[in-house]
């Protein structure tokens, strides 16, 4: 048995697929590959597969991470190469490895977020954004499986780039990831383009996930 | 491409997956490369129109010749239409995100009446006239459409180019081959569709003229330029060497039916008189049980399906089920997939075969008995008899089944309310035998669901002559079926609004003046009419009285032998002779037994040449 951790890239046309559809695609992927994954043993026996961090629907990546066991005689090359095979175009592994972080260890995620400018500049809409981001809490509600609560985004995200564009912004933010806690930067996003004045308005226009981080800031892949 | 207008309209929608492709198994192909594009549109939402066979096969039908692609479409939800009409999207293919109407052919396939509407605001979202004769004579695009509809096409004959009747796996080649050679040539529209009309099972509508008696019936359907007066459906004869799907499309959002399906025979040999696919399939043709058993090894490795489900109107009629069984049970045990099996009858449901589908994860049983009592099954020959219900019945039981669903029709010729009472006494009966068995289910109680649908007569079936019950005589079914029902704690019944049945009949048997009427529903907002959250029979019968014709004339008007059917011109190989030998014998309640035991001179073999089965063979068996 060969534990194996996947680092995979989801874009373009990928990027719509749900966290939901992308373990069922995975699964798929691997009885067409004919790569030998472990099967879980019990009453329902499945394809073994483990994702430690689902990415929001709309979101690219080039550093998503999956788990699973070869049952058999393959190298995780082999592997990697017939599930590339097997795999759409614009959803391709790029890196097969032994897991050595524990799935507990992520700790933060690096994203980057453009934003399109529809009505007003992008020097106004950087103005709004440097006082946004001034405020000294920036609270919002969050979804959870319990109910709603309160969320302070301004303690919670790390600006770490801020460029004008000719026509948006473009952002490079550290958001708290993992089991425990996970913050999406479209709250954030949404919190801002709720905060405009009328006569300038943005929408998300891309965005992307850089790096899956440990609490000591180094890649959890 | 679109793909940048698309995309930012994509987050704001429900399951935007459904509408940028780039599933495992879509075929793209350089368009420099490609002489004939075909959109193959089903005009429906994405989760029911990529469970559909039918469109898996042409797909693959066509992009096996290199020259030729062919792409998805499907119907955009409300959402996602408002969005695309706001930002000027049109209507665009899945494979390479590329208007519709730029291809050579925009082909429908049509299952069901109810989605009429549904076609015209694709047409309208592709930005191509609405109406055929409004096209003019540049060749592109051809509008058609094939599928069990077609076998009436009528209603629809304003608004196609051409219609594709009887099996597609070699005609749709065909034609797109001509319409290669002519587009090469610099023809016009209509010198394409003149040649085209000379391959047999093309119907082109704009070459035929129909008239209208005084009271509403046809007169004469007159073909001109050459057409032939009786279009001929196509068959495929050799089914086991048939083209079929190796790999499917793999789509990521999940659809109605999302697993591997082989199909196992066509056309059916029971000859029910209700079932329109049991006339229009005709003949029989069953592949091997080695074949099934490759084709569907094959699909499982090429697609990564964890279900396999055999696809026929009557699965259990094929003369090697067991070898069949076997063989699929063993493969798809050992690689963990689960086996389904829908369209098994009562009469031939035996034990052992039930002990191998034991094998696999059983999901509850479904029974179609359609009538309550024995004498309006034999009016409908539905051979089916009460013991072999009950029979079949406790064996689930015996199985570990508690719950059975029954599915019946009311509003069948001859129908009374003593038919309708005996649903739930046969109900009932079932329930009596879950409990006269020693060995019941443990903590398990006995459930029977009865579903009753409104019966719509079909063309091309004995009952293609009889009224539909109206409204009033369906609600007053209901009522007495509600009444019988209740104090009966382990039935249940349940059945729906005769409304979408009656629009169903007037279609199904409709000439081409309801074309007027379908176009003035679809303006005044009908869309999606299948879906009960958006049918709107007010509109509908707005739509009728404004174009001066009357729903019960084509749904509940009794059809004389003599009279001229819109659909007379098409020869899907049965006689009329012969359904009205049927009809006249469901009158009297009288059976005909199925094919296999003996030949009901249905009209196929005068066309075929050849007996549909080795009946010497039928007889040692």
């Amino acid at each position: 048995m060969i534990p194996v951790r996947a680092t995979f890239e989801k874009r373009r046309r990928a990027k719509y697929i749900s966290h939901l559809d992308l373990m069922r695609c995975m699964q798929r992927a691997f009885r067409r590959a004919d790569v030998p994954i472990w099967f879980t043993e019990g009453f329902n026996p499945h394809a073994y597969l483990m994702f430690p961090l689902a990415l929001s629907l709309g979101y690219e990546s080039g550093c998503e991470c999956m788990d699973f066991r070869i049952d058999g005689e393959m190298s995780m090359q082999t592997a990697m190469q017939r599930l590339n095979a097997v795999l759409p175009e614009d959803l391709q592994l790029v890196k097969v490895a032994p897991p050595v972080r524990k799935h507990t260890d992520i700790a933060f995620a690096d994203y980057r977020v453009c934003l399109d400018v529809s009505e007003g500049t992008a020097e106004e809409l950087r103005a709004a954004w440097d006082a946004f981001i001034a405020q000294p809490e920036i609270l919002v509600e969050k979804k959870t499986k319990r109910g709603t609560a309160m969320v302070d985004l301004k303690a919670n995200a790390q600006i770490l780039m801020v460029q004008t564009l000719q026509d948006g912004l473009w952002l490079k933010l550290r958001m708290p990831a993992g089991t425990s806690v996970n913050v999406n930067p479209s709250l954030l996003m949404d919190a801002f383009t709720a905060s405009l004045p009328e006569g300038l308005r943005t929408g998300m226009l891309r965005a992307e996930r850089l790096a899956i981080l440990c609490a000591d800031g180094t890649d959890f892949v | 491409m679109l793909f940048e207008k698309i995309e930012p309209l994509l987050l704001n929608v429900q399951k935007p997956a459904r509408y940028i492709g780039g599933e495992a198994g879509s075929v793209m192909k350089d368009k420099k490369d490609v002489k004939c594009r075909f959109a193959f549109v089903f005009p429906d939402r994405y989760d029911v129109g990529m469970s559909n066979l039918g469109m898996k096969i042409l797909y693959t039908c066509i992009n096996n010749r290199p020259e030729y692609w062919c792409e998805r479409v499907f119907a955009p939800d409300s959402d996602f239409e408002q969005a695309m009409r706001e930002n000027d999207v049109p209507l665009y293919a899945l494979e390479s995100l590329e208007p519709v109407r730029d291809f050579d052919f925009i082909g429908f396939t049509i299952g069901y009446e109810l989605c009429y509407t549904n076609i015209l605001n694709l047409l309208d979202l592709a930005g191509v006239p609405l109406l055929q004769k409004d096209r003019g004579e540049t060749l592109a695009p051809i509008v058609c459409a094939g599928g069990s509809c077609c076998c009436n096409a009528e209603p629809l004959a304003d608004f196609f180019d051409l219609f594709f009747i009887g099996e597609g796996e070699e005609l749709d080649l065909e034609v797109m081959d001509l319409y290669t050679k002519m587009k090469e040539q610099g023809a016009t529209r209509s010198e394409f569709l003149r040649a085209a009309a000379q391959i047999e099972g093309v119907y082109v509508p704009s070459l035929y003229d129909v008239t209208y008696n005084e009271d509403g019936t046809v007169s004469a359907i007159t073909p001109k330029d050459g057409a032939p007066a009786k279009v001929r459906k196509r068959i495929i004869s050799d089914f086991n060497n048939v083209t079929v799907p190796e790999e499917f499309v793999v789509p990521f959002a999940e659809i109605v039916h999302d697993r591997a399906v082989t199909e196992v025979l066509r056309g059916c040999i029971r000859g029910c008189r209700f079932c329109q696919a049991g006339f229009l399939y005709r003949p029989f043709r069953e592949k091997s049980p080695e074949v099934i058993c490759e084709q569907s090894r094959k699909l499982i490795a090429n697609t990564g399906y964890e279900e396999l489900s055999l696809c026929s109107l009557s699965t259990s009629d094929h003369s090697q089920i067991e070898e069949m069984m076997d063989g699929l049970l063993t493969f798809t045990e050992d690689a963990h997939i689960n086996l389904s099996l829908p369209s098994l009858r009562v009469d031939n449901f035996s034990t052992a075969l039930m002990n191998r589908i034991r094998r696999v994860r059983s999901s509850g049983l479904t029974f179609a008995p359609e009538a309550g009592t024995q004498r309006l099954r034999d009016v409908i020959n539905k051979n089916v008899t009460e013991e072999e219900l009950l029979r079949t019945c406790k064996i689930a039981f015996q199985g570990g089944q508690a719950a059975v669903k029954l599915y019946f029709m009311m509003g069948l010729p001859t129908e009374t309310d003593d038919d309708i009472r005996g649903i739930v006494e046969l109900a009932q009966r079932v329930v009596d035998s879950f409990f006269e068995m020693d060995e019941r289910p443990k903590g398990k109680s006995v459930q029977i669901t009865c579903s009753v649908a409104t019966f719509v007569p079909k063309p091309f079936t004995p009952f293609e002559f009889h009224p539909q019950d109206t409204r009033e005589m369906i609600e007053h079914k209901q009522k007495v079926l509600e009444e019988a029902v209740s104090g009966h704690k382990r039935i249940r019944a349940n059945w729906h609004s005769p409304d979408t049945s009656i629009l169903e009949a007037v279609l199904a048997r409709g000439d081409r003046r309801l074309g007027k009427v379908i176009l003035e529903a679809w303006k005044r907002g009908c869309i999606f009419d299948a879906w009960s959250e958006h049918f709107r029979f007010d509109l509908w019968e707005e739509a009728f009285a404004a174009c001066g014709l009357d729903m019960a004339f084509y749904a509940s008007r009794p059809r004389s032998y003599e009279e001229i059917f819109p659909w007379d011109h098409m020869d899907f190989y049965v006689d009329k002779e012969f359904l009205i030998r049927e009809n006249e014998k469901a009158k009297q309640a009288g059976c005909t037994p199925h094919c296999r035991m003996q030949c009901a001179n249905c009209g196929v073999t005068k066309v075929t040449k050849k007996p549909c089965f080795d009946y010497k063979k039928e007889a040692e068996a």
